[in-house]
């Protein structure tokens, strides 16, 4: 391999410094010809290629920039939002914390208002209760009364065998009645 | 067997299906290792045994006197017009500046918010010669003002390289026959291989800087902006030849630069491709060396012929930004 890459370079130095002397001999006639065809390119691509680019590239660039700019716009207002948004929802958190506890504090007092109230019907109530139980035990002490007196008047005249006047049945009556014990009866209600 | 065969009935596989696995690579696209190193064992094998069976065919036929490769670079007039005489470089001239102007203004009239790959490598060329080669080494004002020079400098130098790898029947010399018509053969060859082309572009760059170094600082200020400041005496006199010297230096280096890289690449690819072979009168060579001939060859299409381009056009930004800089 390296013989042959040694024999390539040494037959190819051989062939060029042989007859090779054309290679490095400037050309009148092609440098004329470079320096128009070389001039006709320049003039072409400067007036026909190199600003077209230039402009779409700068087209690009603006364009990029302003989608920088309105990218950076539209996050400034997002995050205003953002922040506007929080502010909103710590208020409506606020008046709905505010809310509850109103709402717990009328509960709270309607509550009260409402045992009190019932306290107060149940106190009626048992007041009532209490004066009709009062009065019935009137009535019934009265009925008694009455029963025992004329119980009295009709036992007394079955032993004594004869009628008792006015006088005779009512201290017969009130004899009976004053041994009779009703405490135990008109106490009773009020007890329970 | 059919897909509702193989996929059982109502989609639910056969008990009996065994399931596929992916293997290792699955889903890669690259081939397994093991292909590769077949098909690089396989290669080597036939390019061996070529060698050997052309070898063992041919063997060598002596050297070859007759054949004189560099021939190829030879100008020969087709139209004798004096100076304007049309020759091979003058047709690759042309070749060069054509596709230079056609696929840059083709592009450019089809700029595209959205490029498409043409275009994407248009800007990226465009945007290496504005902001790096020239936007680099010169003042915003310069570089403006040479842009186009320094641009259309980099694309006629990179163009001219690469057509010069296009095989073209421009081969007077050698003809080929096909059906009684006498074509010329294909062959390589780039007009920035000779020397006159890249002689001739040098020698505009060298007027170019000393013509702006003399419009900034005027004649003799441009002068005496060669010694630097602070000699004085036999020194400054010394060194202003220097610089005078270097300056020719400037015109011989780019230009030779530019000619031997492109003249070289195209001879080592021509010996790699055949002529060597023949030269030596060893068929089998050719078979030898032509892989590094294609090795050779898309190293000089891929790199060298931009990187010459870009060498040329940087140093051209460089000089002219030196011809006018205050300090030397």
């Amino acid at each position: 391999m390296i013989a042959t890459l040694a024999n390539i370079s040494v037959t190819g130095a051989q062939v060029i410094a042989s007859s090779g002397g054309f290679l490095i001999e400037p050309s009148v006639g092609l440098m004329v010809w470079t320096l128009l065809v070389f001039g006709a390119t320049m003039f072409l691509l400067s007036r026909l290629a190199f600003p077209r680019i230039s402009e779409a590239l700068g087209k690009r660039q603006k364009a990029i920039e302003d989608s920088i700019d309105t990218a950076e716009r539209t996050r400034k207002e997002a995050e205003e939002l953002l922040t506007e948004y929080r502010e909103r929802l710590k208020e409506a958190r606020a008046q709905a914390d505010e809310i509850v506890h109103r709402a717990r504090q009328a509960a709270d007092a309607h509550e009260q208002e409402a045992k009190q109230r019932g306290q107060e019907l149940l106190a009626e109530a048992a007041g009532r209760a209490e004066r009709d139980i009062e009065a019935a035990t009137e009535r019934a002490l009265s009925d008694i009364r009455r029963e025992v007196a004329d119980l009295t008047v009709l036992a007394t005249e079955k032993v004594t065998k004869k009628v008792l006047t006015d006088a005779d049945q009512r201290r017969l009556v009130e004899e009976a009645l004053g041994e009779l014990d009703f405490s135990s009866i008109s106490a009773g209600p009020a007890s329970n | 067997m059919s897909d509702a065969q193989a996929g059982g009935i109502g989609g639910v596989p056969p008990p009996d299906a065994a399931v596929k696995r992916p293997g290792p690579g699955a889903g890669d696209l690259k081939p397994p290792k093991k292909s590769i190193k077949k098909t690089l064992l396989l290669l080597v094998g036939v390019w061996i045994g070529g060698v050997i069976l052309l070898y063992a065919l041919f063997g060598s036929g002596g050297r070859n006197n007759s054949y004189q490769p560099q021939n190829e670079f030879k100008l020969d007039n087709w139209i004798n017009a004096g100076v304007f005489s049309i020759n091979k470089a003058v047709l690759y001239l042309f070749l060069a500046a054509i596709a230079t102007c056609v696929s840059m203004i083709y592009v450019a009239n089809r700029m595209q918010a959205r490029p498409n790959k043409v275009q994407t490598a248009v800007e990226v060329l465009y945007q290496l010669m504005r902001d790096n080669i020239t936007g680099g080494n010169l003042d915003e004002k310069m570089a403006r003002r040479w842009f186009p020079f320094i641009g259309t400098l980099f694309l006629f130098i990179m163009f001219s390289n690469l057509v010069g790898y296009i095989p073209l029947p421009t081969n007077t010399e050698e003809k080929i026959n096909i059906f009684g018509a006498h074509i010329p053969s294909f062959s390589l060859y780039a007009a920035t291989a000779n020397l006159s082309i890249p002689l001739v572009l040098a020698l505009l760059v060298f007027g170019s800087y000393t013509f702006e170094g003399i419009r900034a600082k005027g004649p003799i200020g441009y002068l005496k902006g060669l010694i630097p400041s602070g000699v004085t005496g036999g020194m400054a006199v010394f060194i202003f030849f220097l610089e005078v010297l270097s300056n020719i230096m400037r015109l011989m280096s780019l230009s030779i630069r530019l000619f031997a890289n492109i003249l070289a690449g195209h001879l080592i690819i021509l010996f790699m491709a055949g002529a060597l072979a023949v030269i030596l009168g060893v068929s089998a060579l050719a078979w030898f060396t032509i892989p590094a001939g294609i090795a050779l060859f898309a190293f000089e299409v891929g790199l060298v012929a931009a990187l010459q381009a870009f060498i040329f056009a940087t140093l051209t930004a460089i000089y002219l930004g030196g011809a006018v800089a205050e300090d030397h």
